[in-house]
């Protein structure tokens, strides 16, 4: 399973009891810009969901520090979770986290991908006339 | 670390406009066989990768000897994105190359419109493990023979033969270097996309 995902039940959690010592060196460092959190307040997100700062994220935006503060800014152009790490040089997982808040909190929006996009007929072929359009 | 890359956007489109809607293509294969460069050729922004800690596997790594002093690992995701329409975003992830990464495939994979799994003629079984989970998968796929040196199109029949791809799978050449030749190779993912989400209506 993903390192990140398990939640509760996750075999692999920063500070639980068995996790073996030698994990523990390099795997929690990151996870300090979360509080030391691995689990991201929902699971689910996938790597691709836009992320789109809210009004009140950018009302907010001068208390905020450090990771959250660049993700709110950065984010006034919606932006994919994987883009926030990649543009913040973030691990995907600590990305995954700092957004969970962001969005718990109200400063975030997300627009995740459709549940059956893939069988959705219509976009398929949207997709396919804009990659036509580019050849 | 860079100083902030991002100025305030000064006159963005107001925060209330519709984020997009992101869709994806998975680009699969062994290690080295052109799905970074592919991605490459067709991103409108320049490739971006970031990076997925591993420990779970690690152990297992341990075990085989291949990486002895590293318990915690790191694997990088290359993916791209191309602007579809006003609302759509397409976004393209390469999967890390080596099988033992295959457990991150499902969190790639999912959702996912299809995939492309690039092979290498030179070395076939390097794409076995790619094969192999798409098979097992709803995920539509196509497989693409990379041209790294000119046409390999008299050997595509052996390439089914070798890899044991049913005939319902499509295998088309394309060169990875190549925007239009890459497109096209997408594009004959999302044939088989449709058609499948077709057939299932």
């Amino acid at each position: 399973m993903r390192p990140y995902l398990g939640g509760g039940g996750s075999e692999w959690a920063p500070g639980s009891q068995d996790m073996p010592e030698v994990r523990r060196a390099s795997g929690v460092r990151p996870y300090l810009l979360t509080g030391g959190r691995a689990g991201p307040v929902d699971a689910g997100l996938e790597i691709e969901a836009q992320m789109a700062t809210t009004s009140v994220g950018r009302a907010m935006v001068d208390r905020l520090a450090f990771e959250q503060h660049d993700i709110v800014v950065f984010c006034q152009n919606p932006t994919a979770i994987a883009e926030i790490a990649a543009q913040l040089n973030l691990h995907l997982g600590v990305a995954r986290v700092l957004v969970g808040d962001l969005i718990a909190n109200g400063y975030l929006t997300a627009r995740r991908p459709e549940v059956g996009l893939d069988r959705n007929t219509s976009i398929i072929e949207r997709v396919i006339r804009g990659l036509q359009a580019i050849r | 670390m860079d100083s902030k890359p991002f100025a305030e956007p000064a006159q963005q489109a107001p925060a209330n406009t519709r984020a997009p809607l992101p869709v994806k293509l998975v680009i699969a294969g062994g290690f080295g066989v052109g799905k970074t460069t592919a991605v490459a050729s067709v991103s409108e922004i320049p490739l971006l990768t970031t990076e997925a800690a591993i420990t779970e596997i690690a152990a297992e790594i341990d075990r085989t000897g291949e990486v002895p002093d590293k318990t915690t690992t790191t694997v990088a995701l290359d993916f791209g994105r191309i602007t579809i329409d006003d609302e759509i975003k397409l976004y393209l992830f390469g999967t890390p190359g080596q099988d033992r990464f295959g457990f991150m495939w499902h969190e790639l994979t999912k959702g996912a419109l299809g995939a492309l799994v690039i092979v290498d003629t030179r070395r076939l079984d390097d794409c076995y493990a790619a094969v192999d989970y798409f098979e097992h998968t709803d995920v539509p796929f196509v497989v693409g023979v990379n041209r790294f040196h000119g046409s390999v199109n008299h050997e595509l029949e052996d390439v089914r033969w070798a890899l044991a791809i049913g005939p319902e799978t499509p295998i088309v050449t394309f060169d990875a270097r190549d925007r239009s030749s890459v497109v096209d190779a997408l594009l004959s993912v999302l044939h088989r996309s449709l058609a499948k989400a077709s057939a299932t209506r």
